[in-house]
């Protein structure tokens, strides 16, 4: 993971200051950094988002393809996820720097989105047992800055909210031969419910408080961290220890509260910005990467 | 400005991929009208003063057609009197998807300059773009773009300083909302037929017009005639599942209720399935290509041996062809039954227009008449015509427009006359329409390309080739050839050896790949000789200018030079693209005046003499291989020079000189294939001739023996010696005879491309490799054989389709089917002009000899005149003779008389005119007498005489 260099002088004033409630750039504990978001930016894809958080900067892009669902669960398509950590965003991506931290990021991310309670995998199955919508999200990491995880999980949220899988209908002859049927409309085409797509919100321990949103030089400071997956509705699905130290329970239980405060308070207002950005259609000024 | 272009589509595997395509708008696309001052055009095409006499349209105007009335409408939109036309890209580009033989017409329109069609490519103009909005179809939104390209041209063109007065923009369509939305927009528009029946000046072009799908319903009664065709999606599932077989459509000759569906399978593995009746057939049409449901085994039939054609007047729609399709039942045996099947749908209509004669109605005042087609295997179709008096008694062609479920016969319109029947001109015309030859002008597209005169020769030019222009070269062609390949050359040189070169013409220099040129002539593939006519394969300047070896002019040639022996054994081959200057341009008869004249010494008459003794040689060496020498009968008409009709006919002699050419070219095809076979293994063209299968000489084998002459066929040389030995005493021409019936039994030789296929070897030359090099003026395939050559010296750049195997192959497919057409076309005017030869002369009586024996026939062969004609036994209106065939034989024993193969025989030859359609020579037999079989003698120069004066 990428990391800054600080030194003790400014670790020590990094944690006075949390005590305090009060951090280097004048957030509160519980507060996000300015972040922007903007979708359909690749017109290749068939969902794509694009989040800023801070100097944090992530591209995600959902592609559809036909696929055979898992033999297990034959009425239910699924996501698969790949993150790739460009070294555009840090040197210490060079090479295959990046894939430890891109398989860890990945597998979080199956585990909390990979699941009927966050997407409604069964509408994206056509035929059970034979063909079923297989939800590539491709996540490209742009720039660091600390918080992957949070805006990460926003801004696939955003994408799957963008994602448009075009309308597909079977046919079948008296031979049981089945064959896939393509709408030749372009907007005609299947839109995905995200409404219990969950966001994940990462506390970081530092001293003997915990703070939202980490810059790089605030992660510096802290030994261990939170990652909570949080619904709409305040439920965690999800949660998972970072970093090398440990956590006792009680701080665990403080932890766990305040990402399910903040969690709920970041979801509302991130939809009503999508919906926002959508009923605009194609009025909308695009931003795009140079913005 | 940017735009990108987004769509699904299905993947091959089934999956479902996204497409992204960058669409790029501009604003300097100008309108193309000569009145415009806005746009900055160079050229104008749309002329100011657009007039077609129309009482709908009293100004000038231009025409936008949609692309239903471009697809459907195209053989009005070729009428030259429609001109100022607005072609809309949207329009271009649909109908390029829907159609491509009417992309091309179309285009060939819009290239021609007189007739002012201009594309505006509306889809990439800033301010005509238009995005497809949600819930739009495709077609929508093209009816929609090309709502908004007129608007706007009306706009553009109102702008100017023209007043009420200026040209106003037309819009034609026949979609009833298209036209319903066009006027909402306050945008001029009509029905296509209700333009074109405005033009006042222009009557005839109303019987053109395809009719509508409105119209169509008039036409028909209410009855549900036919089963409906089941839709493309459905039979594809079929196809794949194995209950619907997919085929080629081809109709019986003989029998109009009867057809067979050729099923292409695996390898060599192809089978047909019969179709019989009205119903099963099921509106396919020769050609089509069908998707066929096979019957349950016990409904299978045999084919019939009837003979039924769909004669008389237009049978009511709903009386149907019940009592024929009872007679067909009737020939039903068990023994012979075969997988029979029922058309479900049609895959693809391979429709062109055809052409025939009108059958005009009896009741006078209709407008609806019945068309007969030339070729007896496509339906009569109903066409609508105001002219059918005028048209009676004429060629005409006819296009088909549809084949409702409810209409007994398919609906076509009119397209064009070709002259009236029975003349010289328009029957040489139909004979090229239905072998498929094209033989329109060559368009002014490909007339581009041709090099600008006066052609000189530049420096350049003579680097890059070696100048060979002090050599003896000379050409020997048949008299009245224009079209020169190939020159010789011959002389000795100072190691006592011999130079021998073949000159022959360097036509891909002139035709360079992938140009419009170039393309024509890989469609021609091949010039076309018919009696007194020619149809090039590139235009003129290039077949009879540029390319021929004419003596004392330089010309460009690719040259192929041996190093022989005197016992004509090649020491070096060379290849080499030269300039030469020919010095003489001999027929045979004067090349071989040369060799025999002993008095003559001159440099052309020693390297006549030269290539006389080394193609000696070589024609000893090559039948010592094994070659065959075959045998046809070769006619030649003498033209009368006035009227063009034949005066008299001859078969055509050989001298030594010819084979003495033929010889050389054999070589240099031979030593060429092995050159490009080395360069190029996967690529290479070549011709090969396969061996027959050995069931192909039982006729043969059984005829030679009824003269007590054992034929062998194990292997090509074994035939040719035993051909050779084969003599009868006192019966000279049997071995012509055997000759001709040992080409009947041949394989047909084809173009190839080496990486396709393992075997090479050419049978009837027995060489093992082969191809064709010497003739690129009038073959396709040996222009690419330069091409390919030309690569392997060094001499020329190559391009990608050349090592393309699969484009080869596909190539090749089309040039054996030109060439296999035009030997048929060329057998077509041969027999057209015998025809007219024989009109001529009344009845004449010959003698000939028994080619083949038949169940009910024999064939016989005049030598005199190169004919073949078939003598019946059986006629319909009297009682046939006691017949009793052997199969063994062959023989057939009439009466008393046994008739074997090359028996002598007497007939009376006429012409048969009783079906101007299909005028045929009637043969009946005089000698050996056969009492109610024979004819008398008839007194020939009388009834002549007689003939002359009725016309």
């Amino acid at each position: 993971m990428a990391t800054a260099q600080v030194s003790e002088a400014e670790k020590v004033y990094i944690l006075h200051g949390i005590r305090d409630d009060l951090r280097v750039d004048g957030r509160g504990c519980e507060d996000y950094r300015h972040m922007e978001v903007e979708t359909d930016v690749v017109s290749n894809t068939d969902g794509s988002a694009k989040v800023t958080l801070g100097h944090t900067a992530v591209l995600v892009g959902v592609k559809a393809e036909i696929g055979k669902p898992r033999p297990m669960i034959p009425d239910e398509g699924y996501l698969e996820f790949f993150v790739d950590c460009s070294a555009n965003a840090t040197p210490e991506f060079e090479g295959r720097g990046g894939e430890e931290l891109g398989t860890e990021l990945s597998n979080t991310l199956y585990k909390v989105f990979n699941n009927q309670h966050s997407l409604d995998l069964r509408s994206l199955c056509i035929s059970p047992g034979e063909h079923c919508w297989v939800l590539y999200v491709d996540v490209l990491l742009l720039q660091c800055d600390g918080n992957l995880y949070d805006a990460i999980s926003v801004a696939i949220k955003a994408a799957l909210f963008n994602t448009k899988i075009p309308k597909v209908h079977i046919s079948s002859d008296d031979e049981g031969g089945k064959e896939i049927e393509l709408s030749d409309d372009p907007y005609d085409c299947m839109r995905l419910d995200v409404e219990n797509v969950p966001c994940m919100v990462t506390l970081c321990k530092i001293g003997h408080r915990h703070v939202v949103d980490v810059t790089l030089q605030e992660k510096a400071c802290s030994v261990a961290s939170l990652v909570i997956s949080v619904t709409h509705k305040g439920v965690i699905t999800c949660t998972r220890k970072v970093g090398r130290g440990s956590l006792d329970p009680e701080s665990i239980c403080e932890m766990t509260e305040a990402g399910k405060r903040v969690g709920k308070a970041l979801h509302s207002p991130l939809m009503k910005l999508l919906q926002q950005e959508e009923s605009l259609g194609k009025k909308r000024q695009k931003v795009g990467f140079l913005g | 400005m940017l735009k990108s272009k987004t769509f699904v589509k299905k993947t091959r595997s089934g999956g479902v991929m996204k497409v992204v395509r960058e669409h790029y708008l501009r604003d300097d696309i100008w309108c193309g009208s000569e009145i415009c001052t806005e746009c900055k055009q160079d050229s104008t095409v749309l002329q100011r003063d657009a007039c077609i006499e129309s009482n709908l349209c009293t100004f000038p105007h231009y025409l936008v057609p949609d692309t239903n009335v471009v697809l459907h409408q195209i053989d009005v939109l070729e009428d030259p009197v429609i001109c100022n036309v607005i072609i809309l890209q949207t329009v271009l580009q649909e109908v390029r998807h829907r159609s491509a033989p009417v992309y091309k017409r179309l285009k060939d329109i819009i290239h021609e300059q007189g007739r002012h069609f201009y594309t505006f490519t509306n889809e990439h103009h800033r301010e005509t773009f238009i995005e497809r909005e949600p819930g739009e179809s495709a077609n929508d939104r093209n009816d929609r773009a090309i709502r908004v390209a007129v608007k706007w041209y009306s706009q553009h063109l109102k702008t100017d300083e023209s007043g009420p007065d200026g040209v106003r923009v037309v819009l034609l369509t026949n979609d009833q909302g298209n036209k319903q939305k066009a006027e909402d927009n306050g945008l001029l528009v009509y029905r296509f037929e209700e333009y074109i029946k405005s033009l006042i000046a222009n009557t005839e072009l109303v019987d053109r017009l395809a009719l509508s799908n409105e119209d169509k319903n008039e036409i028909a009664s209410s009855k549900i005639l036919f089963p409906e065709h089941l839709p493309l999606s459905k039979i594809q599932a079929g196809i794949k599942s194995g209950s619907f077989i997919q085929g080629t459509f081809r109709a019986s000759r003989d029998n109009y209720l009867e057809a067979t569906v050729f099923v292409q399978g695996e390898g060599e593995d192809s089978n047909e399935v019969l179709i019989q009746g009205l119903q099963n057939l099921n509106r396919a049409v020769h050609q089509d290509v069908v998707a066929v449901q096979l019957l349950p085994k016990n409904q299978w039939v045999a084919p019939s041996s009837v003979v039924l054609q769909d004669e008389g007047a237009a049978k009511d729609d709903d009386v149907d062809g019940d009592e024929e399709e009872k007679l067909l039942k009737q020939s039903l045996t068990k023994s012979t039954r075969k997988a029979t099947g029922k058309v479900v749908g049609i895959i693809k209509r391979s429709w062109r227009p055809f052409c025939g004669m009108l059958n005009v109605s009896q009741i006078k005042e209709s407008t609806r008449h019945l068309f007969t087609p030339a070729d007896r295997r496509i339906p009569r179709i109903r066409i609508e015509t105001r002219q059918a008096s005028t048209l009676a008694g004429q060629r005409i062609m006819v296009a088909i427009d549809g084949w409702p479920k409810d209409s007994r016969y398919p609906n076509g319109h009119f397209v064009r006359s070709l002259g009236n029947a029975g003349e010289k001109d328009t029957e040489e015309e139909v004979l090229l329409l239905e072998h498929d030859v094209p033989h329109q002008a060559f368009s002014q597209a490909v007339l581009s390309f041709l090099p600008k005169m006066p052609w000189i020769i530049t420096p350049e030019d003579m680097a890059q080739r070696q100048d060979l222009r002090h050599l003896t070269v000379c050409s020997v062609d048949p008299p009245g050839c224009t079209d020169i390949d190939d020159a010789l050359h011959c002389r000795e040189l100072e190691n006592g050896n011999l130079e021998v070169g073949v000159h022959i013409a360097d036509v891909s220099h002139f035709i360079r790949p992938g140009n419009a040129l170039d393309k024509e002539a890989a469609n021609r593939g091949t010039t076309v000789y018919l009696c007194g006519k020619r149809i090039d394969m590139v235009p003129e300047l290039l077949s009879s200018n540029l390319c021929s070896l004419r003596s004392n002019v330089e010309r460009f040639a690719f040259s192929c030079i041996w190093e022989m022996n005197h016992n004509a054994e090649i020491l070096k081959t060379r290849f080499t693209k030269s300039v030469i200057n020919s010095k003489a341009s001999l027929t045979y008869a004067e090349a071989q005046m040369r060799i025999d004249d002993t008095n003559k010494n001159d440099d052309i008459t020693k390297s006549l003499r030269g290539l006389n003794k080394l193609a000696k040689i070589l024609k000893r060496k090559r039948i010592e291989n094994g070659a065959l020498t075959l045998s046809s009968l070769e006619v030649r008409f003498h033209i009368d020079s006035e009227t063009h009709d034949p005066i008299d006919l001859q078969t055509k002699e050989l001298k030594e000189t010819n084979s003495m050419v033929e010889e050389f070219m054999l070589l240099a095809n031979i030593s060429v294939a092995q050159k490009i076979y080395d360069e190029f293994p996967e690529c290479a063209l070549l011709r090969k001739h396969p061996a027959p299968p050995p069931s192909n000489y039982d006729i043969l084998m059984k005829a030679a023996k009824s003269k007590n002459v054992t034929i062998h066929v194990d292997s090509a040389k074994a035939l040719a010696d035993s051909l050779d030995g084969a003599k009868v005493d006192g019966f000279q021409y049997f071995n012509t005879l055997l000759r001709i019936l040992a080409t009947r039994c041949m394989m047909q030789a084809v173009y190839f491309c080496s990486g396709m296929d393992s075997d090479f070897h050419h049978y009837g030359l027995a060489s093992p490799i082969y191809t064709h090099f010497t003739s690129p003026i009038r073959r396709y395939a040996d222009i690419i054989v330069h091409r390919l050559l030309a690569v392997a010296i060094g001499a020329d750049s190559t391009y990608p389709d050349l090592m393309d195997k699969h484009k080869q192959s596909a190539l090749c497919n089309n040039l054996n089917y030109r060439h296999k057409m035009s030997q048929y076309a060329q057998r077509a005017s041969v027999a057209f002009h015998t025809q007219l030869f024989f009109k001529t002369r009344g009845i004449l009586n010959e003698e000939g000899f028994v080619l083949f024996v038949r169940k009910n026939a024999i064939i016989v062969l005049i030598p005199k005149f190169g004919l073949e004609g078939t003598v019946f036994f059986d006629s319909k209106d009297k009682a046939s003779p006691k017949l009793v065939f052997d199969e063994e034989g062959p023989t057939l024993k009439v009466e008393q008389h046994t008739f074997n193969i090359f028996d002598k025989v007497k007939v009376t030859i006429s012409l048969d005119d009783s079906n101007i359609q299909h005028q045929k020579i009637r043969m009946a037999l005089i000698e050996p007498v056969i009492p109610g079989v024979s004819v008398p003698v008839p007194e020939a120069e009388p009834q002549a005489k007689k003939q002359k004066l009725d016309r």
